[in-house]
């Protein structure tokens, strides 16, 4: 597979890249490690004639417990042990994503922003073409749900929702300014498969920061996949808490590769704030995060099969919180 | 029309120029412009693992590798895994084992376990098996190639 001509730039400085993205106004994508991105170029989807690689830029990196930079890779986030063990769904969800070898280039940031996938988009031109191709490249109409003029592409990243449960927040650089906000403000609850975050145009994740408040509480992600050695998540289930005297102080549930974003589900948890973690509890919450979620058929399982894991998992991963907090 | 400017690297030790379009990845470099076929190209996708090379030492996909971005660093192909005379204890471990069937995914397996062992040279066997985990080999002989890394990592190859 080819990779159609496209001109090349690497800066090598943050306020670099905010000028080029400037001058280039929404004609280049951003190129981290190009695990995601280098695919969709061959299979020609949604190219753009300039590409601004990132691996240049110092400030883009650099890990500790407070701080991992958008352009680190996952690998080497992956062997920091300490701060996997501050911030267990990290630890679960890095672990699982895609194979060593594609960890090995894939970034964090790049995770973070991973396009969104639909079995009707993840496909050849010739595959595309065949069908008339689809609202997210090239087309006019989605497969998926035709009564919508909308994309119901789904987001597949497993960083999003481990970092959302523990409250990290991003910090972005662009043409006005840096800013940070809280993770989950980075996915629009308004936009869908394609107008999918609120970056404004240009914008580029710089770092993750983690809050000292959450780090060492326990919690868990846990991955629905086919291959458990490959796939992107068909399901993610993120949980993050803390309990004091057995009630709970905290606890998080956020989700992913289920729908257009990741979602974090605080007004299903905040009832429980000062309860005790009972199996009835649990499984109430379980329940009502699946009613929550809502899959379509655009990926390998069958959406009814994700929708009842979410119970599954939300059950799962918030006793594994419980068990860690008694441990 | 201008050619493009040249990248400047290493190539298993060698100082290497060449040019190349910006839409180049490594894969093509290595395989149809410098003739090194020992790097397969399987899915083209970052899926398979065949094409795996090391930049700077860590193992990499050149199937998604821009070859601009290999500039000034030090590349190494299964060409280069081999000491001057020979067979390194890795492959010698394939060869006594029988680690390969039709042999077309041999050399991804090999570049990742040098890495693999270089970084964690007394591995368990489940260490092995996540390393290996993004090369696929289609004719499913996944257990010989775990023991002949287990067998180098003893020293008994």
């Amino acid at each position: 597979m080819h990779l159609d001509p496209f001109e090349l730039h690497r800066p090598t400085s943050v306020d670099e890249v905010v000028g080029l993205a400037r001058d280039l106004a929404g004609r280049f994508d951003y190129l981290a490690g190009g695990t995601d991105l280098l695919p969709n170029y061959k299979m020609h989807l949604n190219l753009r004639p300039h590409l601004i690689a990132l691996e240049g830029v110092r400030e883009l990196r650099g890990r500790s417990l407070e701080r991992i930079g958008a352009m680190e890779r996952l690998a080497d986030v992956e062997a920091e042990s300490a701060l996997l063990a501050a911030y267990p769904p990290l630890g679960d969800a890095v672990r699982e994503i895609a194979t060593p070898l594609v960890r090995a280039s894939g970034t964090v940031g790049g995770n973070l922003l991973v396009e969104t996938r639909c079995f009707f988009f993840n496909q050849s031109q010739f595959w595309r073409q065949s069908l008339g191709f689809c609202l997210k490249a090239d087309g006019d109409r989605c497969h998926v749900v035709p009564q919508k003029q909308k994309c119901y592409a789904t987001f597949s990243g497993d960083l999003a929702p481990a970092l959302m449960a523990v409250d990290a927040e991003v910090e972005v650089a662009g043409a006005d300014g840096r800013r940070r906000l809280p993770l989950e403000a980075l996915y629009d609850p308004e936009g869908d498969g394609i107008r999918r975050l609120r970056l404004r145009p240009g914008e580029l994740l710089t770092a993750v920061h983690l809050p000292a408040a959450t780090r060492g509480d326990p919690g868990a992600y846990l991955k629905l996949r086919v291959r458990p050695s490959y796939d992107f998540p068909e399901l993610g289930v993120a949980a993050s808490g803390a309990l004091d005297g057995g009630r709970v102080r905290r606890l998080t549930i956020a989700v992913g590769g289920a729908e257009m974003r990741p979602v974090r589900h605080d007004s299903l948890t905040a009832a429980l704030v000062g309860e005790r973690l009972s199996d009835d509890r649990i499984r109430a919450l379980a329940d009502a995060v699946e009613r929550a979620t809502r899959p379509v058929h655009n990926t390998f399982l069958l959406p009814d099969y994700r929708r009842r894991m979410v119970s599954v998992f939300v059950r799962r991963a918030v006793e594994r919180l419980r068990e860690g907090t008694a441990g | 029309m201008p050619s493009p400017p040249p990248v400047r690297f290493r190539l298993n030790g060698q100082p290497t120029e060449v040019a190349v379009e910006p839409a180049r990845v490594l894969l093509d470099l290595l395989r149809d412009d410098l003739r090194l076929t020992g790097t397969k190209r399987g899915c083209d996708l970052g899926t398979c693992g065949c094409c795996t090379v090391l930049v700077d030492g860590r193992p990499s996909l050149s199937c998604l590798t821009l070859a601009r971005l290999v500039d000034g660093r030090e590349v190494t192909t299964i060409e280069g895994v081999s000491p001057p005379q020979g067979l390194s204890p890795l492959q010698r471990a394939f060869v006594e084992v029988g680690a390969t069937q039709c042999g077309f995914c041999t050399p991804g397996f090999v570049v990742t376990a040098t890495a693999f062992l270089r970084d964690h040279p007394h591995p368990s066997r489940e260490e092995i098996v996540r390393a290996i985990s993004g090369n696929l080999c289609r004719c499913t002989g996944y257990l010989k190639i775990i023991e002949a890394i287990e067998r180098a990592a003893a020293g008994g190859a």
